[in-house]
């Protein structure tokens, strides 16, 4: 609860820089943050449960308290809700016993009533219990007989085979996510993601005391187009994710680090994959793009990556029918990285005046929901402004589609509205290169399947001119399959066969994006000039 | 001995709850004849120099508290009236509200005009009912007096004052929580800064003050304010309302000066009569005061440096003397029971701590201490400290370890009545992680 | 061999064996287990059974009053729960729902409040429910022995409702009447005693087990003269006269003024003579915009300076020992009025 509207302040490169002393040591931090973050800028990781950068500070973990001295002595203070001032004394744990005694004794308290049955937890190993106890107590002095007195949501609460009194282990919360009433450490997190990020108060904390249960509305379940996040930021095993409960032990995956083609803001991501199968897809903290949100519609469209997956086609077929066509529409979807579409205006000038390019989607445009959505399908948009493809004429190309022999598109599902579909089979033949059998893989003649963003390595701008790398995640369901611009490429007549050579084609088209390359397109994005585009 | 002054209680049981005897009284005079001609800080700077500290429990100056309080935001400026009363030992507020509701809304048209608030909401706690309906009487006998509402008395202030019924909380007594109950919020403690004073209730300017300090104002303003802080002592002017509760043979409520020593209000004819029984020790200032032994209640004066000296506190002026026939275990018991159902289950130390505690005490109760409980519960108590966001824990802590360390040989019996107190409860290659 | 109780221990070879130990954990009797912030499952009516009795002319006036009376409508959410609970006896789950929406906030967000406070009946009760305090005055002045005389003329345990429905005894926390101690209340009543037909409680009066009886008896004797309990106002009687807060839903009131009080003239206005001239010194005050400091000159005022708002101190150099003084502050478009007059010592 606490003032749910003091959201952190997090360092930027233009935080100006301040003396500070830890541990005696004099240190220079950013000046306008608070001394978790702070702390962190210099390599002292702070161990916390309630704050999160993106979220207002609650301060009632009490497990990141450091010592701090003024005119009246040495007090303990929480860091994340202490601002940094020049000049302020701050002990941690290294050099003050009674920093480390009371992290001992949070962390202690924090397991009273917490179960420890970490072993089938599903967030063993991503619990930030289990690392702040590793960290600070390792041994408890309190006594668990007299220690575990759980109490709750009395809807939910059992009595074992051992005659102990238990929370609800499987509490549907809602239709994606599960609870687990006994692991919870009652941060809030999730009641101040739900209050303040979705602006949705479905969850709330209830009761008091060591009687507080997170819940919903009785008979009302948590819905919500975010409500996934709250199993993201859940520092325990409490909230879990129906779709990947119990479906992997999270060491066992590795991450990609990528960028949800969903949606023109370009969700930087996590894909968590193992064995060349894609688990989960997390959200991947930024704090200019999505923070540290996801909405449901992206994170779960892995479910159906490697689902009606097409196959390799045959190149001599579609080399002659270009060869042969009269004219051509050659259709980019917004799902195309930079090299899919620099790749894609190579083919345009290969074929020359008989090519004309359209770009687009028919999906409508919704409105930017300010988390992690802007609302607009077509992920790359920015990026056909800047490679000078049209990037909303779609309506163009289905007046006009009697004019045209071939039609080509890339990832772009244009026959998934009927009316448009009606008019575009007027085009005699209809190559289609995609990831998928949709509706416009259907209504191919010549169909190409090539790898899906998830499986490439590429660049996109996003709805905030940010330049964002993806990542290829080793999840391609048959090897044989090639990126979109490889593919483009090679009808073309001129093969690109890396992201590298690619990106190089990029870079010949639009001369301003050359100072970047993979390497220096940091992890978070490039933010972009306007006068570029 | 004592001056018989008296700033609160002067109409207890002259039926001063109709706005016609409070008048005959004496009272809203400060009103009529003083408080218009006066500008903001003037008002300010008497209550400053009256020296009258708040009488909530930590005694905050009222006068540098309402200088706190910011002009000209654009924001209304609310004065929030702390009658929350659940500290055990205190009902203090309970009776004046009772007895002089007149009184409290007199101060709180002066809290008013100095802090150019426009409405003022009384917190009151739910048991109060009686109080609920008093007030009510008297605030709507003040509207119908022209003393409330728009443009009062011809000048261009106007000042509403509504009650808020709280529904069982002890922790809405604090001042962040009140602030969010009154919001219709759980009543949480916020975090500080920032304070109530800038950014309170709705985001705007807010002064919560106890029902006593405000009921302190009319009478410095009838007098002067010098005159009440030539009262008590050098560090706090004026009388203190006392609740004697516990073994006295007149338990009650007593008002006297600031600085009197704790025997005199004790035994004193006028007060509380004499303990019934034999001293064993007194708690001072509300159940979360660590308790006092009799040779320390001898030299104790009714102060804020006395009692802190003597490493407990003034507190919210109660006074709880025990006999020797009463059980500390027992009462330690109650406090633990206490304080783990109303901590609000924020920070980790109190939700869990408190409960933890308790069970640990309830344990002992029961015949079933171990060795080393004592020390635990001692760790307990200095856990708690500075590591919670309200002082709810530490009102926990503090008790418990002055509890513990003054009568230790009554736990420790308490502990021998366990035939297997000497063996551990638990075994030293116990993991906690094989338990459940 | 010490054998370890109670817990779960490693054996040679390794497997997990449980002894459950001598100590199980009892249930102490917690206010919290009752009537207050947890409950047993109750069968909770529809919002078809509730809304025809929430939604009368009579209540609708009540929360469009409570409603006034906040900034924001969230703020008589308590209140609307207490009118609630006064017409419905209990506050059940459709009820809530019914008071998140009246107060525009979300349903979880109301019973989160419901179940934060204790005062909230999430089931019903008998028609007189008695909350005995057991906090550390009233248990050192045997508080626990009232309560088992009570439970045990009236044979229910704590928690329990009588079978006729007639009291439920409940357990609290400190009820703020500690100079009576034992005490209890009766509904929303302090009781310790019965005079005149009439629960009272007087000045060290506290609760015996005759009191008890009284009361009780009193009980009874109600139940008998009326058919129903007659309702008491859960907000202690309607308010008259106010407009409610600037702002809010159907208020009528205008904001505060700017500047209603007079302005702020110079306080503690002190002068000092010495060799440089006359120190005058005086409390600052954050509303003047304007100082002007005055010297007498026979009958009249002469302006000596005016220092800026931000000074702490003045100096006229051309002062001396035993001149007067006055200052003049102005507050906007306000002028106080003069400083009282000091000479220069």
């Amino acid at each position: 609860m606490s003032n749910y509207y003091n959201m952190p302040k997090l360092p930027t490169a233009d935080s100006p820089q301040v003396a500070i002393f830890v541990d005696g040591k004099e240190v220079i931090v950013p000046g306008d943050t608070n001394l978790l973050e702070a702390l962190k800028t210099i390599g002292i990781k702070t161990p916390h449960m309630c704050y999160h950068p993106h979220l207002p500070v609650a301060g009632n973990c009490r497990q990141c308290l450091v010592e701090l001295e003024d005119l009246r002595g040495r007090t303990l203070v929480i860091a994340c809700f202490t601002p940094v001032t020049p000049g302020m004394k701050v002990f941690t744990p290294s050099t003050s016993a009674r920093v480390k005694n009371a992290r001992k004794a949070t962390s202690e308290f924090m397991l009273v009533n917490h179960p420890l049955d970490c072993p089938i937890c599903d967030k063993a190993g991503e619990c930030s219990l289990q690392e702040n106890y590793m960290e600070n107590g390792q041994e408890s002095r309190l006594r668990p007989e007299v220690g575990k007195q759980y109490h709750g949501n009395p809807d939910n609460t059992f009595v074992d085979s051992k005659g102990q009194v238990r929370g609800g282990k499987r509490v549907a919360l809602g239709p994606r996510i599960t609870l687990d009433e006994e692991r919870c450490v009652h941060c809030d997190r999730c009641v101040r993601f739900m209050r303040h990020v979705a602006g949705d108060e479905q969850l709330q904390l209830a009761a008091r005391g060591d009687h507080t249960y997170i819940m919903t509305f009785p008979g009302q379940p948590l819905d919500h187009e975010y409500d996934l996040c709250v199993t993201d930021i859940c520092p325990v095993g409490a909230l879990t994710a129906n779709h990947f409960r119990f479906q992997q032990r999270v060491w066992l995956l590795s991450r990609t680090p990528s960028i949800s083609m969903d949606d023109s803001l370009g969700a930087n991501i996590w894909i968590d994959h193992n064995n060349g199968k894609v688990w989960r897809l997390m959200p991947r903290c930024n704090p200019e793009v999505n923070r540290s949100w996801l909405s449901n519609t992206s994170r779960l469209a892995y479910l159906n990556f490697c689902k009606g997956r097409l196959a390799p086609g045959h190149l001599k077929v579609v080399v002659d029918l270009l060869k042969k066509s009269k004219k051509v529409a050659l259709v980019a979807g917004g799902q195309c990285t930079l090299e899919d579409l620099a790749a894609f205006k190579m083919l345009k000038e290969s074929l020359g005046d008989k090519a004309q390019m359209f770009g687009g989607t028919l999906r409508p445009i919704e409105a930017p929901d300010g988390i992690a959505k802007s609302g607009d399908s077509m992920a790359n948009r920015a990026g056909f402004k800047c490679l000078g493809i049209p990037d909303n004429n779609l309506g163009d190309l289905i007046e006009r589609a009697s004019e045209f022999d071939v039609l080509l598109t890339v990832h772009n599902d244009i026959f998934g509205d009927s009316e448009s579909a009606e008019a575009l089979k007027k085009i005699p033949s209809r190559i289609v290169l995609s990831a998928f059998n949709d509706a416009t893989a259907h209504a191919a003649t010549l169909l190409w399947g090539v790898n899906h963003w998830s499986e490439v390595t590429g660049s996109m701008i996003n709805s905030l001119q940010i330049l964002q790398k993806l990542t290829a995640a080793p999840t391609s369901p048959n090897p044989e399959l090639k990126p979109a611009y490889e593919v483009l490429s090679i009808l073309a007549g001129k093969p690109l066969t890396s992201a590298i050579s690619a990106l190089q084609k990029v870079h010949e088209y639009v001369p301003a994006l050359k100072p970047y390359s993979y390497e220096n397109i940091r992890s978070t994005g490039v933010k972009l000039d306007g006068v570029l585009l | 001995m004592a001056k018989t002054i008296k700033v609160c209680t002067d109409n207890f049981g002259k039926g001063a709850q109709d706005i016609a005897v409070y008048k005959k009284l004496g009272g809203y005079t400060s009103i009529s004849s003083r408080l218009f001609d006066l500008s903001q800080f003037e008002v300010i700077d008497m209550v400053k120099r009256s020296n009258l500290r708040g009488r909530g429990g930590a005694g905050f100056p009222t006068g540098l508290k309402w200088s706190f309080v910011p002009r000209h935001t654009g924001k209304p400026v609310y004065i929030v009236v702390n009658a929350d009363e659940g500290e055990p030992g205190t009902f203090k507020d309970h009776f004046l509200m009772n007895e002089d509701p007149h009184r409290l809304i007199e101060g709180l048209i002066i809290a008013g005009w100095a802090l150019g608030s426009r409405t003022a909401y009384i917190y009151v706690r739910g048991e109060f009912l009686p109080c609920i309906e008093s007030l009510n009487k008297a605030i709507s006998q003040a509207y119908v007096d022209g003393l409330l509402g728009e443009n009062i008395g011809g000048t261009k202030f106007s000042f509403d004052i509504y009650v808020h019924r709280g529904a069982g909380a002890y922790i809405c007594g604090e001042e962040t929580a009140l602030i969010n109950s009154l919001e219709g919020k759980r009543g949480e403690p916020r975090l500080k800064p920032p304070f109530p004073a800038v950014s309170g209730a709705w985001k705007s300017p807010t002064c919560v003050n106890n029902v006593e300090t405000l009921m302190a104002l009319p009478w410095i303003f009838q007098n002067s304010p010098e005159a009440y802080a030539a009262i008590g002592t050098g560090c706090a002017g004026g009388t203190k309302v006392f609740c004697v509760s516990g073994d006295v043979k007149r338990t009650g409520v007593y008002e006297v000066p600031i600085g009197t020593p704790m025997m005199d209000l004790l035994n004193s004819p006028d007060y509380a009569g004499g303990i019934d029984g034999v001293l064993k020790g007194v708690i001072p200032g509300g159940s979360s005061c660590p308790v006092l032994l009799p040779e320390e209640c001898e030299k104790a004066t009714l102060d804020y440096e006395c009692m802190i000296s003597l490493n407990t506190m003034f507190g919210s002026g109660a006074v709880m003397p025990f006999n020797t026939t009463r059980d500390v275990v027992v009462l330690l018991n109650t406090l633990g029971n206490f304080y783990s159902h109303e901590s609000c289950g924020q920070c980790t130390p109190c939700r869990e701590g408190t409960g933890y505690a308790k069970r640990v005490i309830n344990s002992i109760l029961r015949g079933e201490g171990h060795d080393g409980d004592l020390e635990l519960l001692l760790s307990l108590a200095e856990q708690y400290n500075g590591t919670t966001i309200c002082p709810l824990a530490p009102a926990l802590g503090q008790p418990m370890s002055a509890f513990i360390n003054k009568y230790r040989s009554e736990f420790d019996a308490y502990i021998e009545k366990n035939p297997n107190h000497a063996s551990p409860r638990i075994s030293a290659t116990h993991r906690p992680g094989a338990f459940w | 061999m010490n054998i370890i109780q109670g817990a779960v221990h490693f054996v040679a070879n390794n497997k997990l064996t449980f002894e459950k130990g001598p100590m199980p954990i009892k249930p102490y009797p917690s206010a919290a287990n009752q009537v207050g912030h947890k409950n047993k499952l109750y069968p909770q009516p529809s919002m078809e059974e509730i809304l025809p009795k929430l939604e009368t002319p009579a209540v609708k006036v009540r929360i469009a009053d409570l409603l006034s009376r906040y900034p924001e409508p969230q703020g008589a959410l308590l209140e609307v729960l207490w009118v609630i609970q006064e017409v419905l006896g209990w506050v059940p789950r459709e009820s809530i729902r019914w008071a998140s929406k009246v107060c525009d906030c979300s349903p979880a967000h109301a019973y989160g409040v419901v179940t934060f406070y204790t005062m909230y009946k999430q089931v019903p009760t008998g028609r007189y429910l008695l909350q005995f305090c057991r906090n550390i005055c009233c248990e050192q002045k045997g508080a626990s022995g009232i309560i088992a005389y009570t439970e045990k003329a009236l044979k229910i345990k704590t928690g329990e409702t009588t079978p006729d429905g007639l009291f439920t005894i409940v357990q609290v926390e400190c009820l703020g009447a500690c100079g009576n101690a034992p005490v209890m209340l009766v509904n929303d009543e302090f009781a310790t005693d019965v005079e005149g037909g009439k629960l009272t409680m007087r000045d060290g009066i506290t609760l015996t087990p005759e009191r008890v009886d009284k009361i009780l008896k009193w009980c009874y004797d109600r139940s008998e003269k009326y058919e129903e309990e007659p309702v008491r106002d859960a907000l202690g009687g309607t308010l008259v006269g106010h407009k409610g807060h600037p702002g809010a839903p159907g208020s009528s009131a205008k904001p505060q003024e700017m500047d209603y009080a007079p302005a702020c003239p110079v306080l503690g206005l002190k002068a000092v003579a010495e060799k440089s001239g006359v120190t005058l010194t005086w409390k600052n005050a954050p509303e003047f915009t304007h100082l002007v400091v005055e010297r007498a000159d026979g009958s009249s005022w002469k302006k000596v300076g005016e220092p800026s708002v931000k000074d702490k101190e003045f100096i006229d150099p051309t002062g001396l020992a035993g001149m007067a003084y006055r200052m003049i502050a102005t507050s906007g478009d306000r002028v106080a009025k003069p400083s009282t007059e000091e000479k220069a010592v």
